[in-house]
């Protein structure tokens, strides 16, 4: 069982079973009771009323019922019965109604005993009896013992407690059903900020919001804070981890920047300052090169938005017509505006610029940068081609190209670590990078990336 | 030409001084944010060299109220954070060029002389006004193709004069971009290699390159004939 508001609902539906059941036994149970007791005071007023309306006569002779009687007696099948007999268990006075039921009172009881019996028919219905045994006086000091009986079909009191019964599983399912809905709907709103929070942390992580809402109930608004702390923390984590590998990039570079200066101060020496200067340059290279490693992060950080590819690919283009101004070059980008990396800004500025940079380097006019999505149905990826109208690479060096310090031609300035980077930092996206021939004549290369659209293009 | 150097670290500061000098600079330099900033406000500069990383007030700030205050000059930003983030921050700051450190000479160099040639409205390192030609990297001169030999500080003033080809620049402006702030000044002495120079380029004084504007200065009189670039 997954879900809490699932578990709850099951509980409590058993529960109200059980309860619901008891209390319909025990209604049950009391009506069947009440309407016993009330059939035993009916049976006791026939046996009143057969004997107020028999007769002994002066001759000491029983007279059977007679004058108003219910008519009932009188209608055979009609459900009331009634007999009359002697201390001999002689039959003295049975009513028509008892014509053909086959009905048998059984024992005759002893005077002043009274007893209730359910009898059943010759039709096989039940019928409820009392039977009570009175001493009749006849004259002074004669008396004779008689045994008054009536019975009572059961048929309509059991029609009674089938109906009750059935009522009542009407109404209590009706109740159990609405409490089952009102408890689903409550829960529904109760667990609703459960939801939310499940909502907002998917958000999160997927970039679209950088914290949790602070509208959350008191129960919860703890555990939101809490999360909102830790995101907090990480992306403060993350920012002074950067920080402080800039600063340490920082105090190593100066130093190498003095001491090549230095070297070039005196060329007298020049044969040594070549091998110092050639050091200089490898501890560069190693240290630009794992820095830039060390601050590339491969996935987005918890919370963080997004980042338009396009904004990225203008500010670079600004930037690299500014430095490349001798060169008098083009470059062109098309990207449509929706396109976003999934991940970090720096990376992405680092990649494409390093690309670029590298376009521009080598190209003779210009450059090309083509963005878009890789299919139209899944956007979870876009391409990205830069490409220029240079020399190009060479088929066998396409590959060796992006290794590190690998410089094809050496004859323009570098270190060779940009694409050596930007393969890395396309690697821990899962992306691709492969390098083939433009139609304009150069380099192309042709990165795979992970995206999405902006979402105000995904709600169109 | 005068370059203002703003770099917090002592040694490189001195030794970008020296060979800035030795390659022909007029040179100012600042420790920090606060008097880089000042040094560019009030100096005439016509090129600054700016750390990213310097105490007080930042580079990427100086930058920016250098150039929110309307200055022009090139910027040249010197950076270890070589980032391509951090390189786009400068550049829209307002430089126009960085250099990642550690970085060697020469090619700083290389890249201030674009610089200032850019300034200039020059696209290419050689400077061609009429039949003289002077070549930024290899500070060669020839008129009429045939090489003429000058002093470093005749080429200096040559070089003033051709990178503003076709504007006036004062005797006080041309000694205060060739000579350094703690030298003293003369304004005679430009008189001398003016003189120097016009006989040198025009023995026969016949086409006049330079022109002297009476109480206004000089100014090269032959039209560019290199292409200007966009800027």
């Amino acid at each position: 069982m997954r879900s809490l508001s699932a578990r709850l609902l099951l509980s409590l539906s058993l529960l109200l079973l059980v309860f619901f059941g008891v209390t319909v036994a025990a209604l049950t149970f009391v009506f069947r009771d009440l309407s016993e007791r009330s059939l035993r005071d009916l049976l006791d007023v026939q046996v009143l009323a057969l004997i107020s309306a028999s007769d002994v006569d002066a001759s000491g002779r029983f007279n059977p019922p007679s004058g108003v009687l219910d008519t009932r007696y009188s209608t055979p099948g009609s459900g009331l019965y009634a007999e009359i007999r002697d201390s001999h268990a002689n039959v003295r006075w049975r009513s028509p109604s008892a014509l053909g039921t086959g009905i048998e009172f059984g024992a005759p009881v002893g005077r002043g005993q009274r007893l209730y019996r359910v009898l059943r028919l010759a039709n096989g219905s039940d019928v409820v009896a009392v039977s009570a045994g009175y001493r009749w006086e006849i004259a002074p000091h004669v008396a004779e013992d008689f045994e008054f009986s009536v019975a009572s079909s059961l048929a309509p009191s059991r029609a009674q407690l089938a109906r009750f019964r059935g009522q009542l599983f009407a109404w209590f399912g009706a109740l159990a059903a609405l409490l089952v809905v009102s408890l689903a709907l409550l829960l529904r709103r109760v667990l609703e900020p459960l939801r939310r929070v499940a909502d907002e942390i998917r958000a999160v992580d997927a970039g679209e919001r950088s914290a949790l809402s602070a509208d959350y109930p008191s129960e919860l608004a703890g555990v939101t804070q809490g999360l909102n702390a830790l995101l907090k923390s990480e992306r403060l984590r993350v920012e002074r981890y950067r920080n402080t590998l800039g600063n340490l990039a920082h105090s190593l570079k100066t130093p190498l920047a003095v001491m090549r200066s230095f070297l070039g101060e005196e060329p007298a020496a020049a044969g040594r300052s070549r091998i110092l200067d050639e050091q200089i340059e490898r501890i560069d290279s190693i240290v630009q090169y794992q820095l830039k490693r060390s601050v590339t992060f491969g996935t987005a950080t918890l919370g963080q938005s997004g980042v338009a590819i396009m904004p990225v690919l203008n500010d670079l283009r600004v930037s690299l017509l500014r430095v490349y101004r001798d060169k008098d070059l083009v470059i062109r980008v098309e990207c449509p505006p929706t396109i976003e990396f999934v991940g970090d800004r720096g990376d992405l500025m680092e990649l494409l610029g390093n690309l670029l940079d590298n376009a521009c380097k080598y190209c003779r006019a210009t450059v090309r940068v083509e963005a878009r999505f890789a299919a139209e149905a899944t956007p979870s990826r876009f391409t990205l081609l830069v490409e220029d109208d240079g020399p190009g690479v060479p088929a066998e060096a396409r590959q060796r190209i992006l290794d590190r310090g690998v410089r094809v031609d050496e004859s323009t300035a570098g270190q060779g670590l940009g694409l050596s980077i930007a393969r890395d930092i396309v690697a821990q996206y899962g992306g691709e990078l492969r390098v083939a021939e433009s139609t304009l004549g150069g380099a192309r290369f042709d990165l795979t990336l992970p995206g999405r659209p902006t979402r105000s293009a995904a709600n169109q | 030409m005068r370059v203002l150097i703003v770099e917090d670290d002592p040694d490189l500061r001195d030794s970008l001084t020296n060979r800035l000098r030795s390659a022909g600079f007029n040179v100012d330099s600042a420790a920090d944010g606060e008097e880089g900033l000042y040094a560019g406000r009030e100096y005439p500069i016509d090129l600054a060299v700016i750390d990213l990383g310097l105490p007080k007030i930042s580079g990427l700030d100086v930058i920016r109220r250098l150039r929110a205050e309307g200055k022009t000059f090139p910027i040249l930003v010197l950076t270890a954070r070589d980032r391509w983030q951090d390189k786009v921050e400068g550049l829209e700051a307002g430089a126009d060029d960085y250099v990642p450190k550690p970085f060697h000479f020469e090619e700083l160099n290389a890249r201030l002389q674009a610089l200032l040639r850019r300034s200039g409205g020059w696209a290419a390192p050689t400077l061609t006004c009429g039949d003289i030609n002077l070549d930024t990297r290899t500070q060669q001169v020839t008129v009429s193709g045939a090489p003429v030999e000058l002093t470093s500080f005749e080429y200096r003033v040559l070089e003033c004069l051709m990178i503003r080809a076709g504007e006036v620049l004062s005797k006080t402006e041309l000694t205060e971009r060739l000579y350094d702030q703690d030298f003293e000044r003369d304004s005679n002495v430009i008189e001398v290699f003016i003189g120097r120079l016009r006989k040198k380029l025009d023995p026969q004084n016949t086409r006049q390159p330079i022109e002297t504007l009476r109480g206004r200065g000089y100014r090269m009189a032959l039209p560019r004939t290199a292409l200007k670039s966009s800027n």
